[in-house]
């Protein structure tokens, strides 16, 4: 089957489901979207309608249903399925019903057994290990057993003091757990055993697993992406470079990423920051290698003040901020590289076609996550209706939103009330962060709630970030 | 006898023939009601010379129309006869069969249950001149001749509960206990004690019962008889019956029909016909030891003679108990014998034999009583093992006998006391080493180099692999997984309106999930292959006894057919596989209840494979596992052979508990009715799979015997455990986990690994 | 005050409320017998058990879904030209005449004669901890409210906050919304009877029994 032949069920909403529309219609795809009821003025219904072919749309009870949309993919003909993020994204189980089903599909991401394997925390980790790529101090397997635990954690404080952290802390976790349920910090060992029982009840009550991960908790770190990309033969993955995340809503949330993840031309580390960028995207591929890694994906570290990275999850989607990468990145010297597009290209079974070699980086790329939000008041979600938004247009920026900018939109309370991702180039870094204030200082954003009060948004907690950007 | 009484009598008797004929035998009835209007036609006009005379006359022609009729009986109407009103009941034999009596705990309707009936009574025997009164303690259900309060003899588990409270009692105080068996069945509800339970409870503890029991049988309704029919000596009239169901319940199951239908008359008289339900029929199948001859067409209250030959029969049947575990009778157990058949002459009341026994005949007695119920239905089952292999068996358990009473008893408690030693003097070497070193530790750790661990090693430890042995991390990778994980569909949980559970795919829920719900966690029935794989060892399981096969006992016209059908669809010979197995590598006997055989119904096959599964367990001292996949009830078709798997099945479970073994039930789908009511539900550690339904009857029956609705989720698991019926609920995907659990911290002393 | 007699008289006049029954989700429909004019029912029996009358199934990933109705009424519409077509979510199927029974006329008046707490924003609410297991327990009328006491957890955005009560001290009468469903700001939540109305609300409810005659 030729790539043009496919059909594609764009299995998510927003801003997302919008830039799969826009790669399909740069690949020539056809393309199928979903929307639900509360979802009906979203920006990619809209686009869904004005440039999808027959059967382009459809309303389901819910985008967590995987049987609304096994069913519309069916109905419209549908020969692949794009996740997008969050939603069923990295849920292996959906990839492998989607490529297992009578009427099988192309699931657009890793391959269902990568997914599942390196969406096991415990995995992951012993994974790296086995290749040497450096992980957080602590246990790499569920731990069962009290004695050990506290063995396991007395070494961990005792570690931290030799390597000379003056208020050394352990975090106990439930090695079944995830986003962030389940885990607690212990300053002192003497209180270890009461926050271990803890933690172990509660593994038992909520995953009906006792195992706990018990493992340092490090504080003062930035947080960095490799953004890798691989086609299906698995062998031969490539880096798209790197990103730093570190700046972050009170709910460790992203607000700013910036590529590439340090700045050693402009700023100085206390550490060799540019062997520490090697490094992790040298480990970062020799993991993709490793299990077959056969699409796109982000590998997540953190890097400490003294310049030690440590390998934290791999993500096996695409990801909110992956045209910050794209960006700055030029493929045999050429601009406009689209990594979603190159995701569905891939994922329907093209060849890369091209190698790291022919990958090079030019200027400094920011990503701005534009939200309704409180910034003053732990990020608290703002819900109403947005009547003015606007920007001028620069060749310098790439806006991608699902709000339309001449019709007043109503938030839905369903989601986060994320409006739009603003991308910003400069030649280097002083010149990205100008233009970013600029953008920021012109942009457009009203709105009111039923109570008359006036649009919070994150506007200018992201301006007054703009300055630390890439600073460690 | 004045002549309207008598006439009034008469009118009495035909309507009870008419009914008991229900339709049947017209001519005779035309007759006698002819003859009885004449007579009271000619009476009124006064035109019999002789009264007396005309209405003796016409009182022979009655009783041989009686007679003449009970050679025609059919086992349908000895049905009807048992449930006549003007049948005898239980208050009927006290007054005239003992000597005096009290009852306890009831007058009329004001009893914690009417329907079950309990007194101190005594019977006066004369020895030489001396006159002796013998307390019994009489225990049966009461009919009260159609009082509605009685409920028809249809006991509520507490009125059971009481009559184990009282056999207690009776044990205490050293008194026989005769039991008198009048009920259609037991009252299916589940409050506390729960009608299965308690029952199960009964026969557990009547088991075990250290004074001579004797039961007598008028209706014997399944599994509301058992609660109290397990006894030393079985008596039944011989116009009773002792079914496993009505022949009506029968005919519906057979018939198919769905509640609320009624069955032809004919099927149900065949039903009853096929059922094997006489007096007969059980003394020659061997579940009755003696029938107590009844007046033709059946015992009524005016019938004295009947009464005084079954206070004969009774006190032969305790005496004849009591002497057969007495050291020393013989003159007394002669007599016995020989009377025994011949012409009802004898007075027992003349004989006296003191009804209480020694400690050691207690035992003889206790044990006696197993013997005789172990010995019950061996026939009714196929046994296919060839005779050279049944021998070898026989050698083998004497072998394990002589075994391991070396191996546990005699080894054991030697090697426990040197262990114990070794263990305390090496616990003392700990303490004295470690004050001895302690500032020696403190010197060589501050050296560098020196003996405590190194920081090099610690970071090693902290930040590169550690050796994990991931076995027993299953992640929802089963060993077998189920025909339905492989269409392609979806499905739709029962809990998706109250709960919102999104539909499932149904590779993954029957996969994956092991086929419960994500949202809710309802647990969707799995096949019994799905255990044998995923809760016991990896290639553990060694079957034992396959060759015992279900058969047709009763030759139930188109059972062979079904049995055929169910043994070629699940390719099994019976409803109960037994099995040795591990879990974890502690070694253990299963028997296991198929539901797609047959429903998991219980018949001689499956209680002999049972029972010899508990003996084995016994003789290995290996835990023992019953399983339930699914248990519909006893098997009807098997008729008695049936029923008496209840207490065989759990005197066999008894003999294993009290020999210090662990007794584990684990329900998994629908578990109902005889087995529940008797060898599952008297386990102290019965266990349930969240996808069980627990009870004594299903909703259906329940609806037809009394007349209440019930909620849909009347025998969830979850109810069953509020109601103390189970003492748990585990997820199916930690059954492994938790049987593993329960092997190494429930039972008895006397287990292999402890 | 509201004057009950008219409210009554104003119901009577159109008794009636149209019912929408639309596809719960994507999928293949296929109706069940029943016409325009025929009578359904809703679930019945002593726990509901039974479900009512089936009005069409929808077939999505081969597994049939029946649609059943969920009051009684007539049927006035049958969208049959959607026989054996893919519908999305949210179609509607069948229209339902339903005349309003004795609970439903209640709910209307009481609405009216309540103090109703509505709720502040768009959201899914639930009652807090406290007040959640009281209203399991012995139900919501055993619930006493006073000003400013913690009433509801509000959750949208996948965020909870709490909210507090505010309005006249009383119980709780009627519960308006729904477990895991999203409530438009300004509709009611809960009906408050303060303790010096009682005595009148249970006229209107003595009224509404005698008044209202069921009808099929």
């Amino acid at each position: 089957m030729q790539t043009k032949d496919h059909k594609v069920l764009v299995a998510n909403r927003g801003e997302i489901a919008i830039r799969i529309v826009q790669a399909c219609r740069k690949l020539g795809l056809a393309f199928t979207c979903v929307y639900t009821a509360e979802d009906a003025a979203s920006g990619h219904v809209r686009i869904a309608r004005e440039l999808g072919g027959d059967k382009s749309l459809y309303r389901v009870s819910s985008y967590h249903d995987a049987n609304e949309l096994m069913a519309v993919a069916d109905d419209a003909g549908a020969t692949a399925v794009h996740p997008g993020y969050g939603f069923f994204a990295e849920d292996y189980r959906f990839a492998r019903r989607v490529s297992q089903r009578d009427r099988k599909l192309i699931f657009i991401g890793p391959s269902w057994r990568v997914i599942r394997e390196l969406g096991d925390k415990i995995n992951t980790k012993r994974l790296a290990r086995s290749l040497g790529v450096p992980t957080v101090p602590g246990s790499d397997r569920p731990i069962y057993d009290e004695m050990e635990a506290e063995k396991v954690a007395q070494s961990l404080f005792e570690f931290q003091e030799q390597q000379g952290i003056r208020k050394p802390l352990v975090l106990v976790k439930a090695s079944a757990g995830g986003g962030g349920m389940g885990i607690e910090e212990v300053y002192d060992i003497d209180l270890f055993r009461s926050v271990y029982r803890r933690i172990r009840n509660y593994a038992l009550r909520q995953f009906k697993d006792e195992g706990v991960l018990i493992e340092q908790r490090i504080r003062d770190f930035n947080h960095l992406e490799v953004q890798v990309v691989s086609d299906r033969s698995g062998r031969n993955p490539v880096h798209f470079g790197t990103r730093n995340c570190s700046i972050q809503s009170t709910g460790l949330q992203k607000r700013i990423e910036i590529a590439p993840g340090f700045d050693p031309s402009s700023i100085e580390y206390g550490f060799d920051a540019a062997q520490v960028l090697r490094d992790i995207t040298q480990h970062s591929l020799a993991m993709a290698r490793k299990v077959g890694y056969d699409n796109v994906g982000t590998w997540e570290w953190i890097v400490t003040r003294d310049g030690r990275p440590f390998l934290m999850e791999v993500n096996t989607r695409i990801q909110v901020e992956n045209g910050v990468s794209a960006t700055i990145a030029r493929v045999r010297g050429q601009k406009g590289v689209d990594i979603i597009a190159e995701q569905i290209r891939i994922g329907l079974g093209e060849p890369l076609g091209y190698g790291q070699e022919d990958i090079t980086f030019e200027g400094v790329g920011i990503e701005y996550r534009l939200i309704a939000e409180d910034p003053d008041n732990r990020f608290t979600p703002w819900v109403g209706r947005v009547d003015g938004f606007g920007w001028p247009e620069r060749p310098w920026l790439a806006m991608h939103t699902h709000v339309p900018s001449d019709d007043p939109y109503d938030i839905p309370t369903e989601f986060d009330p994320n409006l739009a991702l603003a991308i910003i180039w400069g030649k280097d870094l002083a010149e990205a962060r100008e233009r970013g204030v600029e953008f920021l200082d012109t942009l457009v954003l009203e709105g009111a709630n039923n109570a008359g009060e006036p649009l919070r948004s994150n506007v200018r907690f992201l301006r007054d970030n703009t300055g630390r950007i890439l600073k460690f | 006898m004045d002549t309207e009484k008598r006439t009034q009598h008469l009118a009495e008797r035909l309507g009870y023939i008419r009914d008991v004929f229900g339709g049947k035998h017209n001519e005779n009835i035309a007759l006698l009601e002819s003859k009885l209007q004449e007579f009271n036609l000619r009476l009124s006009e006064g035109s019999i010379s002789d009264e007396n005379a005309a209405l003796t006359t016409l009182e022979d022609l009655f009783d041989f129309v009686e007679r003449k009729l009970e050679a025609e009986l059919t086992p349908m109407d000895k049905v009807r006869i048992v449930r006549h009103p003007q049948r005898i009941c239980l208050r009927d034999i006290l007054e005239n069969v003992y000597d005096n009596y009290t009852e306890i705990g009831g007058k009329d309707e004001h009893s914690i249950d009417p329907s079950m009936l309990i007194a101190r009574a005594y019977i006066t025997r004369r020895s030489g001149k001396k006159t002796i009164n013998q307390p019994v303690l009489v225990i049966g259900q009461e009919k009260g001749h159609g009082e509605e309060f009685r409920n028809g003899g249809s006991v509520k588990p507490w009125g059971n509960a009481k009559a184990l409270q009282y056999m207690k009692v009776a044990e205490t105080e050293g008194i026989p206990i005769h039991t008198y068996v009048f009920t259609p069945g037991s009252y299916p509800v589940e409050d506390y004690p729960g009608a299965a339970q308690q029952i199960a409870r009964n026969l557990y503890e009547m088991a075990g019962l250290r004074v001579p029991v004797i039961a007598v049988f008028s209706e014997g309704g399944s599994g509301g008889a058992e609660a109290i029919g397990l006894s030393d000596r079985r008596l039944m009239l011989s116009h009773g019956y002792y079914s496993v169901i009505s022949p009506e319940g029968a005919a519906a199951i057979e018939g198919r029909l769905r509640h609320g239908q009624r069955a032809a008359p004919e099927l149900i008289e065949k039903c009853a016909q096929q059922l094997r339900i006489t007096a007969e029929d059980n003394l020659r199948m061997g579940y009755i030891d003696h029938v107590v001859t009844e007046p033709p067409l059946g015992a009524r209250p005016y019938h004295y003679d009947f009464f005084r030959g079954l206070r004969q029969e009774i006190i032969r049947a305790t005496d004849e108990v009591i002497l057969g575990v007495k050291g020393f009778a013989p003159f007394r157990a002669m007599v016995l014998r020989r009377r025994r058949g011949k012409a009802e002459t004898m007075d027992l009341d003349n004989m006296y034999v003191r009804w209480s026994l020694s400690s050691s005949a207690k035992d003889r007695l206790v044990s006696r009583r197993h013997r005789k119920f172990n010995r019950l239905a061996r026939n009714a089952a196929r046994d296919r093992r060839p005779v050279l292999r049944k021998l070898s068996n026989m050698g083998w358990d004497a072998w394990w006998d002589i075994y391991s009473y070396f191996k546990y008893d005699l080894l054991r408690k030697h090697q426990q006391k040197i262990a114990y030693l070794v263990e305390e003097v090496e616990a003392e070497a700990q303490v004295l080493m470690e004050k001895v070193a302690a500032p020696w530790r403190k010197i060589t750790c501050a050296l560098p180099g020196g003996a405590c661990q190194s920081s090099e090693q610690t970071e090693r430890e902290l930040t590169t692999l550690s050796d994990w042995d991931e076995e027993g991390q299953r992640n929802g990778n089963w060993s077998y997984v189920s025909p339905r994980a492989k269409e392609d569909r979806a499905i739709t949980c029962p809990n998706a309106d109250s709960h919102g559970c999104l539909d499932l795919w149904a590779p993954d829920l029957f996969g994956e999930f092991a086929g419960v719900c994500t949202y809710c966690g309802h647990h969707f029935p799995m096949e019994y292959q799905w255990y044998l794989h995923n809760v016991f060892d990896e290639g553990s399981i060694f079957e034992f006894n396959a060759e015992i096969e279900a058969g047709n006992p009763l030759g139930f016209e188109g059972f062979d057919v079904k049995l055929e059908q169910a043994k070629k669809q699940t390719g099994l010979k019976s409803g109960c596989v037994t099995f040795e197995a591990r879990i974890d590598n502690v070694k253990l006997v299963v028997a296991m209840l198929v539901a797609p055989f047959r429903g998991g119904s219980v018949g001689a096959a499956e209680g002999e494979k049972f029972v010899q599964a508990a003996e084995r367990a016994k003789k290995k001292r290996y835990p023992f596992l019953a399983y339930v996949h699914g248990t519909a009830g006893i098997r009807i078709q098997e008729g008695t052979n049936g029923v008496i798997q209840m207490p065989r099945c759990t005197m066999a479970v008894r003999r294993y508990i009290e020999a210090g073994g662990l007794y584990l039930v684990l329900y998994d789908t629908n578990s109902y009715a005889g087995p529940l009511a008797s060898f599952l539900g008297c386990s102290p550690y019965q266990f349930s799979i969240r996808s069980a339904n627990i009870g004594f009857a299903g909703p259906g029956v329940i609806k037809e015997t009394t007349g209440v609705d019930i909620p849909p989720d009347y025998h969830r698991a979850y109810r069953a455990l509020s109601r103390g019926h189970i003492q748990g609920i585990w997820d199916r995907r930690d059954a492994r986990m938790n049987l593993k659990q329960a092997l190494l911290t429930m039972g008895g002393r006397n287990l292999y690994y402890r | 005050m509201f004057d009950i007699t008219q409210l009554l008289d104003e119901i009577k006049a159109s008794p009636y409320e149209e019912i929408v029954v639309a596809a719960p989700h994507t999928g293949v429909v296929t109706f069940a017998d029943v016409r325009e004019g025929s009578r359904v029912i809703g679930p019945s029996g002593t726990w509901k058990e039974k479900k009512g009358t089936l009005l069409a199934t929808i077939e999505r990933e081969r597994n049939q879904k029946p649609i059943h109705a969920v009051e009684k009424g007539e049927v006035k519409e049958v969208l049959r030209h959607l026989e054996g077509t893919f519908v999305e979510a949210g179609t509607p199927l069948v229209r339902l005449r339903h005349f309003l029974s004795k609970d439903e006329v209640l709910a209307i008046i009481l609405k009216k004669a309540l103090h109703l707490f509505v709720a502040p924003e768009r959201a899914k609410y639930y009652f807090a901890p406290d007040v959640d297991k009281k209203v399991k327990a012995s139900g919501a009328s055993s619930v006493s409210l006073h000003e400013g006491m913690d009433l509801f957890i509000m959750s949208r955005m996948k965020r909870e906050a709490s909210l507090a009560y505010s309005g006249p001290s009383g119980v709780i009468y009627a519960v308006y919304f729904q477990h895991n469903e999203n409530v438009d700001a300004g509709q009611p939540l809960i009906g408050v009877c303060p303790p010096d109305q009682l005595s009148l609300i249970e006229d209107v409810v003595a009224r509404v029994q005698t008044e209202w005659e069921e009808r099929e």
